[in-house]
């Protein structure tokens, strides 16, 4: 019999999750079991110390993603992985390496809520709660794969999106995508790669004028000074001056705070990831993301067999929110439905100002995965 | 106001921001002389502050690295430093945690686990018995009887041993001391020089807030802290318990041929599916239902099929029922539950169960083809139902495979030898995996 002279493995997404730190040099791991999200504390154990890293248990996920971040801050590229009640002790931490501009990647692994909810039960009812964790509402990137393969892609963006950026990322994935097997094309994924860590050093030419949180313009990222380097680090939670000092609303400290906004939305047209399949004289646009995507993808070609004209649009960049490129998939549309497994619809309401005078429909639920047939009823 | 001068580590002229009499400003001082002592390049020198009065501390000394952190959790932070300083970097830094005895109670499990670990640092924890920063509120290691801003009436509590909590962790070197003693300085070079963690509280006076309130006084400190059955000076100092990366080095490090790279398959064009084909497999926990669905997906993955496999099971792992959805297809699979499934497994009475209480009758058609276990008992459907003496056959453990072998085996899904080699390969000769072979002729 013939090979297919292909490379694949069944693998979950949360093992490819792993996989894909792995590529991205993530050097850094430390867990907490928590179901749904295990599968990549496991993978990160059993791989990371084979590839140059060290992966450790922590007693909480507040451990855990302290731990990242002082490891982070020691030069190396660190992640963790938690779903809903384990995010939800991490985002005192998320805010600190916001605010420290120390790149960290959180894989948060999706289930039912709230508080202990349904742990083997999927959802993707903490796409608000990922978002708009922080006081003061800061952007927080957020990436979200819709299969095996792409959580490899997308753990790669993630890291890369850190480093370039100097913030936390979230990869967003749910427990259907986590945990469900499937098979997986290893085509080009060795190929990928992300940012590596822009230091700064003694002899470097920018060293006189280089200060720890210094910018000269809101897209300017400082280069990183590790802990134990030779540039001194002054890091803080605290509102601080450009040097890294604690102040209180003095004009350069108040400029630092909005810089952490500005370098974000300065960069934003370089963070869109979308997948749009547009059809001519389509009146519909169908939108959705994660594992709901999928589904998506089946809904619309059981709709355009029975004769419809229909659009979709995956978003697999959460957050900045691609406005662009969601104004654009919309043009002659007049219904737009937005699909996603919560009750409230939360990505459909963050949109919904898009989409002045045209008709929005949510598909939600919560319990079991959004199905073929509940999009497909409501192209109509 | 105390005005350092001639220092290393501290910053020039610094002017100590603490209230008058505070012990901060001497441990400070104190401080700067220990890393003094010990000689250290102030590039190896990380400080990791806490919240607090204490976390004013990174404006005081310009010349190491200053991490001030979030409440209690310095500790985790500065591990996550030290972790990735001695397995990952040059082993150089000396990590330096500055605690208040607030922070030490809210961070207590960063504490301990540091102590577990063994990771190398040194956490100082300045305990003056109260939140001072916020107004002099009761903490976890205010005295018993103690008046504070929330306990006007005096402490019910008694306070927490500190040390005693890092001796139940197994910290390598503990002490406690006074923040007026001699040789504080010593004292802490000897914590930061030890190789693993290291603690030392050091008691002192909140002049702000705790000896406006109570008759205290700095000779009274150590008094206090008697009564309160808390003992003063080294308490441990345990050279012998390895630092973390070593043990790392030697518990982890040395494991690492035999761990395995992901390993991957090279397909075949093993089939001649044009429609994907979508089972429900149920059973109970224990018997094999997950791991035996998984090696229907293995073989459909050799023989060039997309596959996805599904699973469910309640929150516990080894009890109740156990059940995966796989759908085996020639074209990419989008929505992973089987919404319609062509053959229905189910080899035990609590995998039906669940199948019901998953609407199973809603999700077959006339097409759908029921493989039983001859025990169980089955509504009157449309589909076609076939029972087999499973469980007798195979037994529970492998009722699942037994059902799936049938099913490659007679259906030609895929090719049925991939399937067997994978069964040889776990479980040996194919014609003796099974107890009886003669229900794998029945059609």
């Amino acid at each position: 019999m013939q090979s297919l002279r292909k490379k694949v493995a069944l693998r979950s997404g949360n093992q490819m999750t792993a996989e894909g730190a792995i590529q991205a040099g993530c050097k850094f791991f430390a867990g907490y079991p928590i179901t749904p999200a295990s599968g990549i504390y496991k993978g990160m154990i059993d791989m990371l110390p084979l590839n140059g890293g060290i992966a450790i248990s922590s007693p909480d996920e507040i451990s855990a993603l302290t731990y990242c971040v002082g490891a982070s801050m020691r030069g190396f590229k660190a992640m963790t992985a938690t779903s809903g009640p384990g995010w939800a002790l991490m985002i005192e931490t998320l805010q600190y390496a916001l605010i420290t501009e120390t790149p960290v990647v959180i894989a948060v692994v999706q289930r039912l809520g709230p508080s202990t909810g349904g742990a083997t039960q999927g959802g993707q009812g903490d796409i608000m709660i990922t978002e708009f964790a922080t006081s003061g509402g800061y952007t927080i990137p957020v990436l979200y794969p819709t299969n095996a393969k792409e959580c490899f892609e997308l753990t790669l963006k993630a890291f890369d999106w850190s480093e370039k950026y100097r913030t936390p990322v979230v990869l967003l994935t749910d427990k259907e995508i986590g945990m469900t097997t499937e098979s997986v094309n290893y085509a080009g994924l060795y190929e990928l790669s992300s940012a590596e860590r822009k230091n700064i050093r003694n002899s470097d030419a920018d060293i006189k004028k280089w200060k720890m949180y210094g910018f000269d313009s809101p897209d300017m990222i400082t280069k990183f000074a590790n802990v134990g380097g030779e540039v001194k680090v002054t890091a803080t939670g605290s509102a601080h001056n450009a040097m890294g000092y604690l102040k209180k609303n003095d004009k350069e400290t108040i400029a630092t705070l909005l810089h952490l906004e500005e370098k974000i939305l300065a960069h934003k047209d370089e963070m869109v990831e979308v997948k749009k399949e547009l059809q001519d004289g389509a009146d519909t646009l169908v939108i959705s993301f994660g594992i709901t995507a999928r589904t998506l993808k089946d809904a619309v070609k059981l709709a355009r067999e029975g004769g419809r004209k229909v659009s979709s649009l995956i978003i697999y960049s959460m957050f900045p929110i691609p406005e662009r490129e969601i104004i654009l998939s919309c043009d002659n549309c007049t219904r737009i439905v937005v699909a996603e497994e919560n009750i409230s619809g939360q990505y459909r309401k963050l949109i919904e100002p898009l989409f002045a005078g045209k008709e929005v429909v949510g598909v939600n639920k919560i319990g079991s995965m959004i199905t073929t047939m509940e999009i497909a009823e409501r192209i109509v | 106001m105390q005005v350092q001068e001639n220092c290393t580590y501290m910053t020039s002229g610094a002017v100590m921001p603490f209230c008058k009499g505070c012990g901060h400003s001497n441990i400070l001082k104190k401080l700067n002389e220990a890393l003094g002592e010990l000689k250290l390049d102030p590039k190896d020198v990380c400080l990791v502050t806490d919240i607090g009065c204490i976390g004013l501390t990174d404006a005081l000394f310009d010349k190491v690295h200053t991490v001030h952190t979030t409440h209690g959790r310095s500790t985790g932070f500065a591990t996550g430093i030290a972790v990735a300083d001695k397995v990952l970097a040059e082993k150089r830094l000396k990590t330096i945690v500055l605690i208040g005895d607030g922070g030490s109670m809210i961070g207590l499990l960063h504490i301990v686990n540091a102590a577990l670990m063994n990771v190398d640092l040194t956490v100082i924890v300045a305990n003056n018995f109260l939140f001072g920063m916020t107004g002099g509120q009761q903490s976890s290691l205010t005295p018993e009887h103690f008046i504070t801003q929330t306990t006007p009436f005096g402490n019910m509590n008694p306070s927490l041993d500190i040390c005693g909590i890092a001796e139940a962790s197994k910290a390598g070197f503990i002490a406690r001391a006074v923040a007026s003693d001699k040789d504080l300085s010593g004292l802490m070079a000897k914590a930061i020089q030890h190789s693993g963690f290291s603690i030392v509280e050091i008691l002192e006076l909140c002049t702000e807030h705790a000896t406006k309130r109570n008759d205290l006084k700095g000779s009274m400190l150590a008094k206090m802290a008697e009564a309160e059955g808390h003992k003063l000076g080294i308490l441990r100092n345990d050279v012998e318990r390895r630092e973390f990366s070593v043990k790392y080095a030697a518990d982890v490090q040395s494991h690492l041929k035999e761990m395995k790279p992901p390993r991957f398959i090279e397909p075949i064009e093993g089939h001649k599916l044009k429609m994907p084909v979508g089972f429900i497999i149920s059973g109970s926990a224990g018997e094999r239902v997950q791991s035996s669905a998984g090696m229907l997906c293995q073989a459909a993955l050799r023989c060039g099929l997309e596959v996805t496999q599904k699973n469910d099971n309640p929150v516990t792992q080894g009890s109740g029922f156990s059940l995966s959805e796989v759908i085996i297809s020639p074209e990419e699979i989008n929505y992973t539950g089987v919404s319609e499934a062509d053959f229905v497994v189910v080899v035990s009475e609590t995998g039906m169960k669940e199948l019901k209480a998953q609407d199973i009758y809603q999700r077959i058609s006339d097409k759908t083809v029921f493989i039983v276990d001859e025990s169980i008992e089955l509504d009157e459907v449309s589909s076609k139902v076939i029972k087999l003496p499973l469980r007798k056959m195979c037994g529970g453990d492998k009722a699942s495979l037994g059902a799936l072998d049938y099913v490659i085996r007679n259906y030609s899904l895929f090719d049925h030898e991939i399937f067997i080699k994978l069964l040889e390969k776990k479980f040996g000769e194919y014609s003796k995996i099974f107890r009886g072979e003669y229900y794998l002729d029945l059609v």
